[in-house]
């Protein structure tokens, strides 16, 4: 199967300098491939989309399966060398390790000429990670058919084949390594007419003055929480063909503020690490969600060509039309920022901390529409105090899973079997509120 | 520098009125269960310190444009001088504040 499936004259990214074309992007890679290791697994830590990219072809080309994961923390670090044989970094900055590391550097290389390079269908060409609530994630394996499958059927869905119009510019505010930016921003431009914007965009400002200085049609890939930020700068955007969100649900009202005050179809994509994009709809319009070609949903899992059957974390029924409702998160999950943790877990790392006796992680309700939401955590540690606890905890959990706030109580109100209930959660809750 | 345990104190430890005021501006948009007297000046405000994070980040940007008109950016190094400290935070939105 083709690396690229785009002609080398076409534009892959958008930099400052300028426009960097398939040829070029495949030149670099050549060059940079040959200054990796002879066997291992790539930790791709560059901020930079068009490096990562950069970076992630010229693991292609050896053979290397890319590590997609932005946690450059020690432990985090170590935890994936002993994971993973011959873990090296790429890196377009120093990084505190001492980890073999390859700067992922602009060289002047020869373009490439000539046809593309081809790669196995069933070569493992990167692996996603899922939920560091416990210090130990997750592994999903991403075999090279299935990523391209899930991008031309992204293709499909957003107009991005190459008959389907002008070529695309995507910016995206998700980074590179996460499973949906890595989809929209490294795969999408390897395999569709579209070429990613480069550069960081984080605050609104960066974003909205990145979109201005791309060429149509343009995407924006983003978050809820990146949106609600987007939407109260009241600056109109550079014209938009379509506004993507993931990670958690979008609001309603926010859908409606796009597709009003933009004037872009604001579309939602239902999505997974362990899985990739399966769905999309367009909030405004449509309250179901429309599988992408080839996904086959079930209840509690879906047919993924290139991986099988994936479990689910969120239960499903069917809707007319070929599509599918969401009927929400299984009780203990809970989504922050783009990460899933389970509460049953969050609580087994809490009650491990030394000086605890007995303590719970609560979930706000308003979580699955607040952008912002926090956990928030009751315990029972007498003697310690809340910082000490957070210190304990901030060296295992990840960081927006912190509880805010952490209020430290007597006891907890279980009940005869021991278990918490919600209503006597929620009684603590607004006992510790009142004046 | 901090050392981590942070204990609470209600003694002001020499913020500038301005200073003060960001603090609290900070304190009321994130939710912190910090007394905005207590922040450390010179502390990190991400990671150690006052252990802030990227939808901080968001939040914060958000709550320094609405009351001071400053819009916060990440497109260069000088973005890591802006948010080290409370202090240069502060700084930086009394340079570029137009209200």
């Amino acid at each position: 199967m083709p690396l690229v499936d785009r002609e080398l004259a076409e534009v892959i990214c958008h930099r400052p300098a300028g426009p960097v074309t398939v040829g070029r992007l495949l030149g670099e890679a050549r060059a940079l491939a040959a200054r990796l290791p002879a066997t291992g697994h790539p930790i791709n830590l560059c901020a930079d989309r068009y490096r990562m990219l950069l970076g992630f072809v010229a693991a292609l080309m050896r053979g290397h399966p890319t590590l997609l994961n932005a946690d450059a923390s020690p432990h985090r670090l170590r935890a994936l060398a002993e994971a993973y044989l011959g873990t090296y970094l790429l890196a377009d900055k120093p990084v505190a390790s001492d980890m073999p590391l390859v700067l992922v550097e602009d060289g002047a290389a020869e373009e490439w000429t000539g046809p593309v390079p081809m790669l196995p269908a069933r070569q493992l060409a990167a692996i996603a990670f899922t939920s560091g609530s416990t210090g130990q994630p997750t592994a999903h394996l991403k075999p090279w058919d299935a990523l391209v499958a899930a991008a031309l059927a992204a293709a499909e869905r957003f107009a991005l084949r190459p008959g389907d119009g002008p070529a695309s510019s995507v910016l995206a505010t998700v980074p590179p390594q996460h499973m949906y930016g890595f989809e929209t921003t490294i795969m999408l431009p390897l395999q569709a007419a579209l070429a990613c914007h480069a550069g960081e965009a984080f605050f609104p400002s960066d974003v909205l003055d990145a979109l201005d200085g791309l060429p149509e049609r343009r995407l924006l890939v983003t978050t809820p929480l990146h949106l609600r930020a987007l939407l109260a700068e009241r600056r109109r955007p550079a014209p938009l063909a379509a506004v993507i969100s993931a990670t958690a649900p979008l609001a309603m009202s926010m859908a409606e503020a796009v597709e009003r005050d933009w004037g872009a179809p604001m579309l939602e994509i239902y999505g997974a690490s362990e899985a990739g994009s399966m769905a999309s709809r367009r909030t405004a319009l449509e309250p179901d969600w429309l599988p992408y070609s080839g996904i086959r949903m079930g209840q509690s899992e879906v047919h993924v060509p290139g991986l099988g059957v994936v479990p689910l974390a969120d239960a499903v029924e069917p809707a007319p039309g070929g599509r599918f409702r969401l009927l929400g998160r299984r009780a203990d999950l809970v989504k922050l920022g783009g990460r899933r943790a389970s509460l049953a877990e969050l609580n087994r790392v809490l009650a491990e901390v030394a000086g605890v006796e007995d303590g719970v992680f609560v979930a706000p309700e308003d979580i699955e529409r607040n952008p912002a939401a926090r956990l928030s955590a009751y315990v029972v540690a007498p003697g310690r105090s809340a910082e000490e606890i957070l210190a304990a905890l901030r060296l295992r959990l990840e960081p927006v899973f912190l509880p805010r706030p952490l209020v430290l109580v007597p006891a907890l109100p279980r009940n005869g079997l021991g278990k918490l209930t919600r209503a006597a959660l929620d009684g603590l809750r607004l006992a510790m509120a009142a004046p | 520098m901090p050392d981590g345990t942070m204990t609470p104190t209600f003694t002001a430890p020499g913020l500038t009125a301005q200073e003060l005021e960001v603090a609290r501006l900070i304190v009321s948009a994130l939710s912190l269960e910090v007394a905005p007297e207590a922040i450390e000046p010179e502390a990190p405000l991400f990671n150690e310190g006052l252990g802030l994070d990227s939808i901080d980040a968001l939040e914060m940007a958000l709550a320094v444009s609405k009351a001071y008109d400053v819009k916060l950016r990440s497109d260069d190094e000088r973005n890591h001088r802006i948010f080290a400290s409370l202090r240069s935070l502060t700084a930086h939105i009394e340079k570029h504040r137009t209200r």
